[in-house]
């Protein structure tokens, strides 16, 4: 049994100064037999109950010590939980001051095409501005829930940003969807539907009297509300003639407009919907149509699958569905009470760690755990615009799915061998603080170690307690050891060989962990 | 016809015993079994993987037009009157067409596909598609590629296909390319997805990673986890391991192929480079998207269609051309979830509709030729491409005459047609 002796020699020597200096002062291997794997406890950091870890990693892109000094402040989870119902009551400065980081995402629509017509700036770095700000927002906002609520509904009534022309009005849709993100359904569906960015995006911003375009009438009932099974071809054609004479003038003025001329007027029906619909101007008629979709059982049951699907399981019981479809109705479409009731279900309370993080969910996080702080882009290469790279290579950028059902919420959609290739190559390359490196700040490696001497089995419970807000365990801590060829006891200082050269392998295990690739 | 693997290429022992991965597994393996006894975790990928990356026995590219291709403007059935009269400004005239025999033309961007029709490497099949229409993106997608209407469960076709033989690896089917793998793959059988071949692989399993540290540590925390995602996390490492004799390919097409730039050439260029990697890859799929048409689908000088068909034909041509001798092995197929309307639409496109065009390329296509019973076009509002061949007999008779199989249980109750486009 020469072969391992001889290939450790070799690994020694090629590593040179690392191998060497992880090792320390332990010359016989580490994982010998015997050794016994008992997780310590590291007490300067205070954790949030399990329960309440749960419900406020759901809600937000990653529980932080800073987070979770927040809960306890505003009275434990439930407290912190009714506080984010109503945004406007949280003071969030510095999310709001984001938005100047990129001046054209203030710009109206003329002055955008204008710009994207001379040198000044393409559509798609509009758009990309767009998406630095939403993941910038997500990592630093005080509005976790909001932020939360808002991506989700960008999801459901998806615009992707790259669509052709949709640049122009894009931000505001953003906006429009953020400002009523937890409101009624019905007032973002009326908001949503008639918006020149869906107009655009579904072909209904030149949809015509002579031949109304089926595109939007169509989505409108299969993905944003009834959803299929309970209209037919011919509440299509209805629906798509109900929504005609909402224009957009796009590759000229871009400006929006309703024009009565090509309203289709005449009798409709979508299911039992009905209306003469004999006034030019259609939009009275939109407004009833909207608003029978919005109380529809079929939507309401179709919201909230939707919901318990993304915050509760990949699949919930029809128990719970038809639970929640009836507060739904019950309270006007309002969306709070709908999510009061989801998280007050025992079903979400047994959920703890079932959902798959996505791409955009598994870069912020780690953003927030490793507590980077990104500043305002003075370069191609700023963290910021990185950002959107990395989260590319997780397999998806924010809003940008090209088809209008959103990205799958499930947690199969995410487990792909590609995606956790990419995951820990994200983390790998974040722990060691590679890249970025431009205008973002990463907590010094030194901080990393909290008191000036401390066994290791010790400093893994306090990153574990970091990074993903819970207590070491016997599989993290043996983990961790084989990782950097450690023993639980070995004594770790700032001039030990770890901390100096390692502790980016010790970090990049706590976030590979099955509970950071979860919520 | 069976296909038989070409004895030039290295068996999957040969590869493991050269290969760095598969040295230091091995040295690894022994020396953890000689010193840390039953401590040790023994959830390698080694004996698993000795079966993996052996040669394929053909290769199956399915090519999906995402978004609803109109095939009318793509193989164009010149010699049905209805199709002029119902497209006036967005026909493709008659005497534009490539490859025209007495009913049908290609659109002039398959320009590149000349060569492969011509010598007889390139089919089409027209009015192809599903049992019943179904005019909704999403749900069509999950239905054609789900290819089980009697069943409520949800696996992919192609992922029944690779289940039907004993080879486990995940490196039978793959996905690249951007977004996550298609329904078609989807199911029990594992499979492999990647935006670059040069993707699979773990960042910090490098030279400095003492005793195997990166690879332990990820097992250690994973060799539990009995989800999807941790099923995935360890299939991944084998895979790698398997995966490896693909990164000694060299980068870039050969045989003086371009390869249009675009994230369908892209993709398609990685594939002749995982091809050439031989390491067992039978089913591959790639997407190329923007065929939802409804607006500005144009005309000959200007619109989408022009540019998504030219890139099309550009992508096929130049990979068929970058695989050089191994094209001998691969057959790519296209297929999209629905054709669309045979009336245009007030914004120069067309709306959902119903049949469709596949194309066959590559081994074993008896091509150069246009296949199909056509059911003859209405030049009325809703009027449809009727479907007169099933799609599954298409699939059915590439599976049948390639891979030497059965498809009662990739499309089960379904009694494929013989098309004939295959030898």
């Amino acid at each position: 049994m020469t072969a391992a002796p001889r290939r450790r020699t070799l690994l020694a020597g090629v590593g040179a100064g690392t191998a060497a200096a992880a090792a320390g002062a332990v010359t016989a291997p580490a994982q010998a037999a015997g050794v016994r794997y008992t997780p310590a406890s590291f007490t300067g950091v205070q954790l949030l109950p399990e329960a309440e870890r749960h419900l406020v990693s759901r809600f937000s892109y990653g529980v932080t010590p800073a987070l979770a000094n927040q809960v306890r402040k505003a009275g434990g989870a439930q407290a912190w939980f009714e506080r984010q119902l109503d945004p406007s009551g949280v003071a969030d400065g510095t999310a709001a001051a984001l938005e100047g980081w990129w001046p054209s995402l203030s710009y109206d629509a003329p002055k955008l095409w204008e710009r994207s017509q001379g040198t000044l700036e393409g559509g798609w770095e509009v758009m990309q501005s767009y998406q630095r700000w939403l993941l910038m927002r997500r990592t630093y906002s005080q509005r976790q829930l909001a932020e939360v609520m808002t991506e989700f509904w960008e999801n459901h009534f998806n615009v992707p940003v790259f669509g052709d022309g949709v640049f122009t009005f894009r931000k505001n849709y953003g906006d429009t969807i953020r400002a009523r993100a937890l409101g009624t359904f019905e007032d973002l569906l009326q908001a949503v539907t008639v918006h020149p960015a869906m107009g655009m995006f579904l072909d209904n911003a030149k949809s015509s009297k002579s031949a109304p375009n089926e595109n939007l009438g169509r989505e409108l009932l299969e993905l944003h509300t009834v959803g299929r099974g309970v209209y037919d071809e011919d509440d299509v054609k209805s629906s798509a003639r109900i929504l005609t004479g909402y224009w957009v003038d796009m590759w000229r003025t871009w400006t929006a407009s309703y024009r009565p001329e090509e309203h289709w007027t005449g009798r409709v029906q979508v299911m039992d919907f009905t209306d003469d619909n004999r006034d030019p101007d259609g939009r009275a008629v939109v407004r009833r149509y909207l608003s029978y979709l919005a109380k529809h059982p079929s939507t309401a049951a179709r919201v909230a699958r939707k919901l318990a699907v993304k915050f509760v399981s990949d699949t919930p019981s029809e128990a719970l569905v038809s639970q929640l479809a009836d507060v739904y109705l019950r309270n006007g479409t309002a969306i709070a009470p709908v999510l009061r009731a989801l998280v007050a279900s025992d079903e979400f309370k047994r959920s703890a760690g079932k959902k798959v993080r996505d791409p955009g969910e598994d870069l912020v996080a780690t953003y927030r755990v490793l507590q980077m702080k990104v500043a305002r882009p003075t370069a191609s290469d700023s963290a910021v615009n990185a950002m959107l790279w990395q989260v590319s290579n997780l397999g998806q950028t924010p809003v940008s799915w090209p088809q209008p059902d959103g990205p799958p919420l499930t947690s199969e959609a995410w487990s792909s061998p590609s995606r956790i290739l990419a995951s820990f190559d994200t983390h790998y390359t974040l722990s060691g603080g590679w890249w970025p490196k431009k205008d973002v700040t990463y907590r010094p490696k030194s901080a990393w170690l909290p008191r000036k001497r401390m066994r290791f089995d010790m400093l893994v419970d306090y990153l574990s307690r970091m990074l993903l807000h819970r207590p070491s365990t016997a599989a993290l801590l043996e983990a961790c050891c084989l990782s950097v060829d450690l023993t639980p006891a070995e004594m770790i200082h700032a001039d030990h060989g770890l901390v100096k050269w390692n502790m980016h392998r010790v970090l990049a295990t706590v976030l590979d962990s099955p509970a950071h690739l979860t919520r | 016809m069976t296909v038989t693997a070409s004895p030039a290429t290295s068996c999957c022992d040969e590869y493991a015993g050269m290969s760095r991965r598969g040295l230091i597994r091995g040295a690894a393996l022994l020396g953890a079994t000689a010193t840390f006894g039953s401590a040790v975790v023994t959830t390698s990928a080694r004996p698993a993987a000795a079966s993996w990356g052996a040669p394929a026995r053909g290769t199956l590219v399915l090519l999906s037009l995402r978004g609803a291709a109109d095939g009318l403007n793509i193989v164009v059935p010149h010699g049905d009157p209805a199709y002029y009269a119902a497209r006036p400004r967005i026909n493709v005239p008659k005497d534009t067409l490539l490859e025209r025999d007495d009913f049908f033309g290609l659109h002039p961007g398959l320009k590149a596909l000349q060569p492969m029709w011509r010598s007889g490497k390139l089919a089409a099949i027209h009015a192809t598609g599903m049992p019943a229409p179904n005019r909704s993106h999403f749900f069509a997608m999950e239905e054609i590629e789900d290819a089980d209407p009697g069943s409520s469960a949800r696996t992919g076709w192609l992922n029944r296909f690779l289940g039907l033989d004993s080879n486990t690896s995940p490196l039978q089917g793959m996905h690249v390319g951007g977004g996550v793998p298609p329904t078609s793959m989807y199911g029990p059988h594992q499979v492999m997805s990647a935006r670059a071949a040069s993707a699979v692989k773990l960042a910090g399993d490098d030279q400095y990673a003492v005793n195997d540290g990166r690879r332990r540590s990820l097992q250690k925390l994973w060799n539990r986890d009995m989800s999807l995602l941790g099923r995935n996390v360890r299939s991944s490492f084998a895979a790698i391991d398997a995966f490896e004799p693909v990164l000694g390919v060299a980068e870039g097409p050969r045989n003086g192929a371009t390869y249009p730039r675009s994230d369908l050439g892209t993709a398609l260029g990685e594939v002749a480079r995982i091809l050439r990697g031989n390491v067992g890859v039978e089913a591959v799929t790639v997407d190329q998207g923007d065929w939802d048409m409804h607006t500005d689908m144009g005309n000959m000088s200007w619109g989408r269609m022009k540019a998504n068909v030219t890139e099309l034909g550009d992508a096929i041509a130049a990979f068929f051309t970058d695989l050089g001798p191994l094209a001998d092995n691969v057959t790519l197929v296209t297929l999209s979830e629905f054709g669309r309307r045979v009336k245009e639409n007030s914004s120069w496109g067309t709306d959902h509709g119903y049949g469709n065009v596949m194309f066959v390329a590559g081994a074993g296509v008896k091509g150069g030729k246009y296949y199909g019973r056509w059911p003859g076009l209405q030049n009325s509002l809703d009027a449809d491409l009727t479907v007169t061949t099933d799609y599954r007999s298409v699939l059915s008779e590439v599976l049948r005459r390639r891979f030497d199989t059965s498809t009662s249980a990739v499309f089960p109750g379904f009694q494929p047609e013989d098309v004939g486009f295959m030898a």
